[in-house]
């Protein structure tokens, strides 16, 4: 990892190139879970956000002192010990919330996500470089999961964030609020990112950097 | 519930990766392979049996009475980990072949959502220890069931022509979601 | 630190690790813990408050078919219902209901489906029905009055001809009768519990 690696790359990256769930197929058990509403994704999503910087704050702190044969378990106490807290926050401050999402919440702690970037990146960069990273991540993640939320919803609800925006004369698609939705929904996203990221793809129109 | 329809439920109606979407990252990058996918099925059961047995334990006779249900998370993450490095330590003595088949997807059994959720889950629905058996070995069997019915239906895939972008992970999805589809029929039965 | 083995220093790394969480959770846990009692306490009583009649408060009573609350007034020293979980499967996953009942258990006084996983726009219409523009609560609402004995029976096509029959839900039958049958079973559990233990006292 070059160490001119300006910081706004370092935050960029996240979003798109190296998108956790659209280039790397990393946390799809929640994103595909809990995005049947907007809302869901959203609060998911700054959930997953929290336990990545505190983590990789943390990780990125001790990276001189963790031991490289222990490295894993010393991880992973510390990212559980931070999904614990978000989700005893969301028990105690937004109890709704906490409702809807029910197990998904604790299940961040084996979002591999978040591992691979405390292995990737926190473990070997100062703690800066490691937030500005898992910031980027962490977007890049809610991204993700608000858009396939807003799809999910408008389809299977006609609604955004709970405001009714499809009149009357719209019959719900109950199939996007249920697994198979959610999975047709994904593939077509990723698909629809493929085509994207092709440079021979509509190179014409697309604005070079 | 009577165990039958525990384990029928956790297997079919209710499976694992196709209406909970646990245990997907593995159900995605699975070998493309049926023997693949049946010995990773396998392994995969072979842990959330023990760890329905461990957790438990750990879960009813340690946290509950010392009220540290706080730390249920990090206990049951821990006892997963070395559980999946004891299983791959045992399984590089006995066959090597298989060690080598399953190769990094063994240590990455640890982060697979299905067994953690496995344990959550019995926690959630205050299973009886020999309900969470059951359980867990109905997560298993159904985890693998839909891991070998991907495969084989991927095997098939490498002969068709998919258009372009939606080689891999996209028409994995999509196949995902016409069999989550199927298995919605099963809804009803119990 | 590097004047330390391999072995004593990932022991105590380790040690420091786990020692730094658990004092982070107790922390957290001693802050949280009172919300989070809270919370439950206050979806319980409004749980408790929408299927039993007017009532100042309620007796949690533990017995061998689960807990039942006992709703009381206070300027009347009779109870002047019981509530309690009953809990099955439904068509797609568990259900969780809150029955309320009147004091001798012969007629229910409401219920609410707390938790269910049924199927959306028609198991799910147990709880609420968007598209029925009169009352979107018909369904739970036909519970308030029901006799429980000889059973609640649910009629599909016809209109309810009985005080203990209730119409179920077109396309979602089988989530409609697994309510009643849930509420049939642990009434009848509830029911033997107090019959060997005696009528509930005041």
């Amino acid at each position: 990892m070059s160490t001119s690696t300006s910081l706004n790359t370092e935050f960029v990256k996240g979003l798109w190139k190296e998108n956790p769930v659209l280039a790397s197929l990393l946390g799809l058990c929640p994103t595909l879970a809990v995005t049947n509403a907007a809302m869901n994704g959203l609060a998911m999503g700054l959930a997953t956000t929290f336990v990545l910087l505190m983590s990789s704050m943390m990780i990125s702190a001790l990276r001189n002192f963790i031991p490289h044969q222990v490295r894993i378990a010393g991880y992973i106490v510390i990212i559980a010990t931070f999904v614990t807290v978000a989700d005893r926050f969301l028990a105690a401050f937004l109890p709704e919330i906490s409702a809807t999402l029910g197990p998904y919440i604790p299940l961040i702690v084996v979002n591999c996500l978040i591992l691979g970037r405390q292995e990737a990146f926190s473990s070997r960069n100062g703690i800066g470089r490691s937030l500005i990273d898992s910031l980027g991540m962490g977007l890049g993640f809610i991204f993700v999961l608000v858009v396939l939320g807003i799809i999910r919803e408008i389809l299977g609800s006609g609604s955004i964030f709970g405001f009714a925006v499809m009149g009357d004369w719209f019959t719900p698609w109950m199939v996007m609020i249920l697994p198979p939705g959610a999975f047709l929904t994904l593939g077509l996203l990723i698909a629809l990112a493929n085509w994207y990221n092709d440079p021979s793809s509509l190179s014409e129109i697309r604005i070079k950097q | 519930m009577s165990y039958f329809l525990l384990f029928f439920s956790a297997a079919i109606v209710n499976n694992f990766v196709l209406s909970y979407f646990l245990g997907i990252c593995p159900f995605v990058g699975v070998s493309k392979k049926v023997s693949s996918a049946v010995s990773m099925g396998l392994a995969v059961t072979f842990v959330m049996l023990i760890t329905a047995v461990v957790t438990w334990l750990i879960y009813h006779l340690l946290l509950v009475p010392f009220e540290l249900e706080i730390l249920e998370y990090v206990s049951f993450i821990l006892v997963i980990a070395s559980l999946v490095q004891l299983v791959e330590m045992f399984i590089r003595k006995v066959s090597k072949p298989l060690y080598d088949t399953l190769g990094i997807f063994l240590p990455l059994i640890t982060t697979n959502c299905a067994i953690l959720g496995l344990a959550l889950f019995s926690v959630l629905r205050d299973y009886s220890f020999g309900e969470s058996v059951v359980f867990g070995l109905g997560a298993g069997a159904g985890f693998t069931l839909a891991l070998v019915i991907m495969a084989g239906i991927r095997e098939e895939l490498e002969l068709a022509p998919i258009p372009k972008y939606f080689q891999g992970a996209a028409i994995t999805m999509i196949v995902a979601g016409g069999l989550a589809l199927a298995f919605m029929g099963f809804a009803g039965m119990i | 630190m590097s004047k330390l083995s391999l072995p004593a220093r990932m022991i105590l790394v380790l040690t420091l690790i786990t020692v730094m969480s658990g004092g982070i959770l107790a922390g957290w846990d001693i802050y949280t813990k009172p919300k989070v009692a809270y919370h439950r306490e206050q979806a319980l009583k409004k749980a408790i408050g929408e299927v039993l009649p007017a009532h100042d408060s309620y007796e949690v009573r533990e017995t061998d078919a689960g807990t039942l609350y006992i709703g009381k007034r206070d300027s009347i020293e009779q109870p002047i219902g019981i509530a309690f979980m009953a809990i099955g499967s439904g068509f797609q996953g568990q259900l969780r209901i809150m029955v309320g009942l009147n004091p001798d258990l012969t007629q229910l006084t409401g219920i609410k489906v707390l938790e269910q996983i049924e199927t959306p726009g028609l198991g799910t219409k147990i709880v609420i029905d968007p598209s029925n523009k009169e009352n979107v609560y018909w369904f739970p609402d036909q519970f308030k009055g029901i006799q429980t004995s000889p059973e609640i029976v649910v009629v599909k096509n016809a209109k309810p001809s009985t005080n203990y029959e209730v119409q179920g839900i077109t396309g979602a039958t089988i989530s409609s009768i697994a309510v009643a049958n849930i509420l049939n079973a642990q009434i009848a559990t509830v029911q033997s519990i107090l019959e060997t233990s005696q009528k509930v006292e005041g």
